[in-house]
C-alpha cells in the first residue's frame, strides 16, 4: 500500500515547476520586441547581480519581468483561492469571481483608489488592505444570503454570488462617476489587467500570495476531509467552523491580493483547479500546490495573448480569460448534468 | 457485559437540535467490551442521540461524559481520538483511491505538518483486513458500490483506533453475507474491549449482536436492558405499533421477531365478535383474515406454544390457555362457554378432534349460536366418533358447511347480519 504517495504528485508538480520557468523566460523573450531567451536569463542575472544597464536590461529587468512575475504572482493566488472555495463549499462551480468576492475586492479597491489617489505611496498599502475588507465582507454577506433558506446549496450559493456581485458592481460604476478625472484608468483596472506592473507592486501581492500560499498547502489535509461534508468532516476530528473562519480569510486574502494590483480576472479561479485536478487527482496536499503553479502559467500565457495579439494595442488579460473561461463555464455546467 | 466504568454515558440528558428538543432525560451509558443497541420506530430519535456524542446534535441540558470529561469540553480533535462513527449513508463526491480515502481518519492522530507514519499506514492496513477492503484501495471512491463503499467507511472508523464505536444503521446497504461479516466484526471488537452504541432497524440483528437494547420511543430512552428483556410481543406492539410473534431462533439462540401484521392494517368497521375453535395451526390464515377485516376475535382452548395459540397471542386474541399437550380441562372448558356466550358467531376450524379437544367442539355446537363448519369431519375424528356426531348435531341445527376461509367469511357475515335483523326486529 503506496499511502500518502501519490504516484503522479512529484512528477507533476516538477513539470509543472519547469513549465512555468520556461514560461516565464519566453513570456518575457516575446513582445513588441523579441529578445533571445539567452539574453533574458543573461539579463536577469545581470539584474540580480545589479549590474543592469542598457536598454534591453531596462526592458527585461524594469517592465517585462515585473510584469511577467506580477502575471504569475495574481494567476497563483487566484488559482488556489479558487482551490479553497471549491473545497469548502463542495461544489466545482465555486470561485472568487463567481462568488462575487472578487467584485467585493474590487469595489474596496476602488474606493480606497479613489480616496487616496493624490497620496500615491499610500496606495500601495490602503488599496490592497480595503481590497480584502471588501473580499471578505462580500463572502459573509453572499454565504448568509445563500444559507438564508436552511442548507448552503449550489443553487442559492451561486445566485447570491450573482446578485451580490451585479450590486456591487453597480455601486463601483457608481464611485467611478464620481471620479471622472480617473474614470478611464479604473474602468480599465476593472477589466483586469497587468499593465501598470513594477516592482512595488510585486512587495505587495508577493509577500500576500506567499503567505496565503504556504497557509493553503498547510491546509491540505483539512481540505480534504472537507470534501466527506462538514459533518464527517467534524466527525473525523476537525472544528469545522474554525476552519472554515481561517481557510475563507486566507481565500480572502489571496483574492483580495490579486484585486488589488491587477482589477477582477475571472475564471483563473475556476478553470486552473479542474484543469489540475484532472492530472493530479482530488488530494489538496498536491492539488494546492500544483494549482499555484498552473494559475502562474495560466496567467502569464493569457497576459502575453492579451500584449501581442493585437500589437501595438493591448487588451486587458480579464477578457482574454474571460473568453476562454465562459465557455470552459458551460461545459462544466453541461458535463454536470449529464452525471 | 462489563463492570467497568463507562467510557460514554448520559445523565438526564435532554438532546435536540437548537431549541428543539427531541429527546429528555436520557440515562444511558456504554461500557468498554459490550454493544448497545438502540431500537424505536423512524423519527424517534435514534440518529440525534448517536449524534450528540460527536457534536452533531445539541446537548440542551443534562451530562454527557466521554471517558470522565464531558463532551462539550472536548476539542474534534481530542474526540475524534477516542470515537468514531460508521454513518448511515457516505457520500464520496471526489475521486480519493480508497485507502486514502480510510486514511482520513488518520487526521486526529497526526500533527500539522507530518504524514502518515508508520503506525498510521499499519491501522489503515488492519482496518481493511478487517473490513476485508483491502482490495478496494487503490479503486477510486466516487465509482465504489454503495455497499463497498459503507464497508470503506467502516474501515475508515476503524482506522481512527477508536474506543468507541457509532454505528449509525451501519448495514443499511450491505448484502447478507457483508452484514453479518460487519456485525461479527463488531462484536469480535467488542469482545476485545471496544465499546459499541448502535442504532440498529433490523430487531433480529440487533437481539444477536447486542449485550443490551435501549428502547428509543416517545421522546424517551427506556433503561437498557438485555435482548430477551426488550424484545417482546408486548414492546412490539406498543413501539411500532405492530402484533409479532417474538420466539427463540433455534440456531443462534438469539432472540427472533416475526411480524404478523400492522396495527394499521385493521380495518375500523367492526362486523361483530366471533370465536374460533382451531389448534395446530388450522386456523391461523382465518384469525389473521379476520382480525384484518375488524372482526373481534376471540379463540378456544388451544394449547400453549401451539401455531394457533402463539398467533393468537402475538394478535391479542383473547382464548383459553392449556398446557401443552394436556387435554383441556374443566376450567377451559368453562372459559369456552363464557366466550362462546360473547360471540356472534361461532367457527370450528378444520382442526383435528381428539379427546384432548372435543369439548371445544361440544361448547360450540351447544351455545345456541350461529356455527360455521370449516371442511368435512371425515378423517379427523380421533375421539371415537364423538367429534363426528357433533358435527351432525350441528348442521342438524342449522349449522352452514363451509370449505374455505372466503367461503368462511362470507358465511360469518351472514349470520351476523340476520342475528342483527333478528335483533332489531325485538322491541327493546
Amino acid at each position: 500500500m503506496d499511502l500518502g504517495r501519490n504516484t503522479r504528485a512529484v512528477p507533476a508538480l516538477i513539470a509543472l515547476a519547469v513549465a512555468l520557468v520556461v514560461t516565464v523566460i519566453a513570456a518575457i523573450a516575446l513582445g513588441a520586441v523579441r529578445v533571445p531567451a539567452a539574453e533574458v536569463v543573461a539579463a536577469i542575472g545581470r539584474g540580480l547581480t545589479g549590474q543592469a544597464g542598457g536598454m534591453a536590461d531596462t526592458l527585461i529587468v524594469g517592465i517585462r519581468l515585473p510584469r511577467v512575475l506580477l502575471a504569475a504572482l495574481v494567476g497563483a493566488a487566484l488559482a488556489v483561492a479558487g482551490c479553497i472555495f471549491q473545497a469548502l463549499f463542495r461544489n466545482p462551480l465555486a470561485d472568487p469571481y463567481i462568488l462575487g468576492v472578487s467584485s467585493g475586492a474590487g469595489l474596496g479597491a476602488v474606493l480606497a483608489l479613489t480616496a487616496t489617489a493624490t497620496v500615491t505611496g499610500v496606495r500601495f498599502g490602503a488599496v490592497p488592505a480595503a481590497a480584502f475588507v471588501g473580499a471578505l465582507l462580500t463572502l459573509m454577506l453572499v454565504v448568509r444570503l445563500a444559507s438564508l433558506r436552511g442548507r448552503l446549496d449550489t443553487v442559492s450559493l451561486l445566485l447570491a454570488g450573482v446578485a451580490v456581485s451585479y450590486t456591487l458592481a453597480a455601486l463601483t460604476s457608481f464611485v467611478q462617476v464620481f471620479a471622472r478625472e480617473q474614470m478611464a484608468t479604473l474602468v480599465f483596472w476593472m477589466m483586469g489587467g497587468l499593465g501598470a506592473a513594477s516592482w512595488p507592486y510585486i512587495a505587495v501581492v508577493g509577500p500576500m500570495t506567499a503567505v496565503g500560499g504556504v497557509a493553503a498547502i498547510a491546509m491540505g489535509r483539512e481540505l480534504n476531509l472537507m470534501l466527506l461534508g462538514d459533518e464527517r468532516a467534524g466527525q473525523l476530528g476537525l472544528d469545522v467552523e474554525r476552519f472554515k473562519r481561517v481557510s475563507l480569510l486566507v481565500a480572502s486574502l489571496l483574492t483580495a491580493a490579486a484585486v488589488a494590483v491587477a482589477g477582477l480576472i475571472g475564471f483563473v479561479g475556476l478553470m486552473v483547479p479542474h484543469m489540475v485536478r484532472l492530472v493530479v487527482g482530488p488530494d489538496h496536499r498536491v492539488l494546492v500546490p500544483a494549482s499555484m503553479l498552473g494559475g502562474a502559467i495560466m496567467l502569464v500565457v493569457s497576459d502575453l495573448i492579451a500584449r501581442t495579439i493585437l500589437a501595438p494595442v493591448e487588451i486587458p488579460v480579464g477578457i482574454v480569460t474571460a473568453i476562454a473561461g465562459g465557455p470552459f463555464f458551460v461545459w462544466l455546467l453541461v458535463r454536470g448534468e449529464r452525471r | 457485559m462489563s463492570a467497568e466504568t463507562p467510557l460514554l454515558s448520559f445523565s438526564a440528558a435532554d438532546v435536540g437540535y437548537g431549541s428543539v428538543r427531541i429527546l429528555a432525560e436520557v440515562d444511558l451509558a456504554v461500557s468498554p467490551g459490550e454493544v448497545v443497541g438502540l431500537i424505536g420506530p423512524n423519527g424517534a430519535g435514534k440518529s440525534t442521540l448517536l449524534r450528540a456524542v460527536t457534536g452533531d446534535s445539541d446537548l440542551l441540558s443534562g451530562g454527557l461524559a466521554l471517558g470522565g470529561h464531558q463532551i462539550a469540553s472536548l476539542s474534534a480533535r481530542d474526540r475524534a481520538r477516542v470515537v468514531a462513527v460508521v454513518p448511515q449513508t457516505v457520500s464520496a463526491a471526489f475521486s480519493f483511491p480508497g485507502a486514502e480515502f480510510v486514511a482520513m481518519a488518520r487526521h486526529p492522530h497526526l500533527p500539522r505538518f507530518a504524514s502518515l507514519g508508520e503506525a498510521d499506514v499499519a491501522a489503515v492496513e488492519r482496518a481493511m483486513e478487517l473490513t476485508d477492503t483491502t482490495h478496494l484501495a487503490q479503486r477510486a471512491v466516487d465509482e465504489l458500490s454503495g455497499g463497498d463503499l459503507q464497508r470503506l467507511a467502516f474501515a475508515q472508523a476503524l482506522a481512527a483506533e477508536p474506543q468507541l464505536l457509532l454505528l449509525d444503521e451501519p448495514t443499511s446497504h450491505l448484502d447478507l453475507n457483508h452484514r453479518l461479516q460487519v456485525l461479527d466484526l463488531t462484536r469480535d471488537l467488542a469482545d476485545s474491549g471496544l465499546a459499541v452504541l448502535a442504532v440498529f432497524h433490523d430487531l433480529d440483528m440487533a437481539a444477536r449482536y447486542s449485550d443490551r437494547i435501549a428502547v428509543v420511543a416517545g421522546g424517551r430512552v427506556a433503561p437498557a436492558a438485555p435482548p430477551a428483556d426488550v424484545i417482546t410481543a408486548e414492546t412490539l406492539h406498543r413501539v411500532f405499533s405492530v402484533r409479532a410473534v417474538v420466539g427463540v431462533e433455534p440456531v443462534t439462540g438469539a432472540v427472533s421477531v416475526t411480524p404478523v401484521m400492522r396495527e394499521g392494517a385493521r380495518a375500523t368497521a367492526r362486523p361483530g365478535r366471533v370465536l374460533v375453535i382451531g389448534g395446530a395451526g388450522s386456523a391461523a390464515p382465518l384469525m389473521r383474515r379476520l382480525v384484518r377485516e375488524g372482526w373481534e376475535v376471540t379463540a378456544g382452548a388451544l394449547n400453549a406454544g401451539d401455531a394457533d395459540a402463539t398467533l393468537a397471542t402475538a394478535l391479542g386474541i383473547e382464548f383459553a390457555e392449556i398446557p401443552p399437550f394436556a387435554p383441556m380441562d374443566a376450567e377451559a372448558a368453562i372459559k369456552v362457554a363464557t366466550l362462546a356466550e360473547a360471540a356472534d358467531a361461532i367457527v370450528v376450524s378444520q382442526v383435528p378432534f381428539g379427546h384432548g379437544n372435543v369439548d371445544n367442539l361440544l361448547v360450540a355446537v351447544r351455545a345456541g349460536k350461529p356455527v360455521v363448519l370449516v371442511g368435512p369431519i371425515e378423517g379427523r375424528d380421533f375421539a371415537g366418533g364423538a367429534a363426528a356426531s357433533y358435527w351432525v348435531e350441528a348442521l342438524t341445527g342449522g349449522a352452514v358447511a363451509v370449505a374455505n376461509v372466503d367461503e368462511t367469511v362470507a358465511a360469518l357475515a351472514a349470520a351476523v347480519l340476520v342475528g342483527d335483523a333478528d335483533a332489531g326486529g325485538q322491541p327493546e
